[in-house]
């Protein structure tokens, strides 16, 4: 999926999501929460990774923000990190600062529509 | 845990993934506990797995990935049975191809669909089932098998070999139950037992016993007779039974001699000691009845027949150093060995005298020693 084709939330896997947990509301809640600060450590990961141009350490938050996000229907974000995953794996360093910075306004836009989406308190 | 609740391992650095997948496995009742690398896996699962079921493993994680923690799984005897399922993205298809290889049961891709999960958890759960079940079955009848050898063990020095060996034959219930046939019986015991009994120390005649004992079994299981029972000093052996021995009678006949020849040691030995006892044997042969004998809790292997008290009683009558035979074991073997004629002996109970004669010894070897002057 490319990255502007990308929802940042894509209201059809978060429906999948609660359906295939029974509908329920408040684990969706707890998830979304974990999300967000499992989400900020691998966001904090990222940046410092790109700043230190170090490719090695940015596949692994690359990789796990990738997973979860596609898990939560975050789709945008999990693109934008497999581009870096990818970049940091072909050690294209010069590519990752442009990318990181993408990856943290993108994550804050994730953010909103969740709060939106009503499932951040 | 129930009993019948099947555990997961959650093997995942996301805790969102782990957290989804803990989820889907709770709601078809599979319990699921989380580890979020493969060192936290592997402590986990310990030296023996811990009792979980099956392990839900993810490929990229800090610390040990799933390569790691899959090879360790897989290369631990108490670990490799544990099935191992992959959780893997779209674009991690040929890492799955590799952790197959490597011995992972199967794979399951994100973002995970519930069916999809159950269904592949199911399948390994119950290979993995079959696979207790197999290791079970086996250790059950190894143990079966154990006691099985163990209680021929205990049954060999409880019984006669031939009669251990009949009890765990296939055939053995057949005879057990009982059969009739010719056969040879022979009594034999110490003359002036009682006597000597009566006056030594109860450790010295244990110690002659012992002996006795310990000599007349090398001999009876050497001639293949079978020995019913030992009371005191007195013995009843009986041949062709339960394996059938043609030359039977020429068998009792042959090992009563060398009894007495053997005798003759022991009992020169005792002399010494002041105790004077004779050895005599009564032998006979006709058909008897063979089986089990007794009542439930006790059993014996035993023979009756008139043939039995007609052995007891020329046993009874016999001097020391006497092997006296009835008129049909005699003719079974008088071209084997020497008599002498006794005479007509009137038994005790019954109502015919019988002719009866002593062996003197094997022909072969009296000639010999003839010819040797």
């Amino acid at each position: 999926m490319n990255i502007d084709g990308a929802p940042v939330l894509d209201q059809a896997v978060l429906a999948e999501l609660r359906a295939s947990i029974g509908d329920d509301q408040e684990f969706m809640v707890e998830l979304v929460e974990t999300y967000v600060s499992e989400g900020s450590a691998n966001i904090d990961g990222l940046l410092a990774a790109a700043a230190a141009r170090d490719c090695g350490a940015i596949v692994r938050p690359a990789h796990t923000l990738k997973s979860t996000s596609a898990s939560l229907g975050a789709m945008r974000l999990s693109a934008i990190c497999r581009e870096i995953e990818a970049a940091g794996r072909e050690s294209r360093a010069e590519a990752l600062g442009e990318d990181a910075e993408l990856a943290r306004a993108t994550w804050e836009a994730t953010l909103a529509a969740f709060a939106e989406a009503g499932l951040r308190a | 845990m129930s009993p019948g609740q099947a555990v997961a391992l959650v093997v995942d650095d996301s805790q969102v993934n782990r957290k989804v997948l803990a989820r889907h496995l709770g709601s078809v009742d599979i319990e699921a506990r989380e580890a979020a690398n493969g060192r936290e896996a592997l402590e986990l699962l310990g030296a023996d797995g811990a009792g979980f079921d099956i392990v839900l493993l993810d490929i990229e994680m800090p610390e040990l990935d799933g390569y790691d923690t899959l090879a360790a799984i897989k290369g631990d005897a108490a670990l490799r049975h544990l099935p191992v399922i992959m959780i893997s993205s779209v674009e991690e298809l040929d890492s799955v191809v590799r952790c197959i290889e490597m011995g992972a049961t199967d794979y399951l891709p994100k973002p995970f669909n519930p069916k999809i999960l159950e269904a592949r958890v199911r399948a390994s759960l119950a290979g993995k089932r079959l696979h207790d079940l197999e290791v079970e079955s086996a250790a059950r009848q190894a143990e079966l098998l154990k006691t099985i050898e163990r209680q021929k063990d205990e049954l060999t020095r409880f019984l006669s070999p031939q009669v251990a060996a009949l009890v765990s034959s296939a055939e053995g219930e057949q005879l057990l139950a009982g059969h009739r046939r010719v056969a040879t019986s022979v009594f034999c015991d110490l003359r002036d037992f009682t006597p000597f009994s009566e006056a030594a120390d109860p450790e010295e005649v244990l110690g002659v016993l012992r002996e006795y004992h310990a000599l007349m079994g090398r001999l009876i299981v050497e001639h293949g007779g079978t020995l019913e029972h030992f009371a005191g000093d007195g013995m009843m052996v009986f041949f062709n039974d339960p394996i059938p021995q043609e030359d039977h009678v020429e068998r009792a006949v042959r090992m009563a001699i060398a009894m007495r020849d053997r005798f003759g040691d022991l009992a020169a030995a005792w002399a010494k000691r002041g105790y004077h006892l004779g050895f005599g044997v009564g032998i006979a042969t006709g058909y008897a009845t063979l089986g089990r004998i007794g009542f439930e809790g006790r059993y014996d292997y035993g023979m009756t027949g008139p043939v039995v008290p007609t052995a007891a009683r020329l046993s009874s009558a016999a001097a020391p150093g006497q092997i006296l035979l009835s008129p049909r074991s005699h003719a079974a073997v008088e071209d084997v060995v020497e008599v002498e004629q006794i005479g007509e002996l009137q038994l005790k109970g019954f109502s015919h005298a019988i002719a009866v004669v002593n062996v003197l010894g094997l022909k072969e070897r009296l000639r010999a020693a003839v010819e040797a002057g």
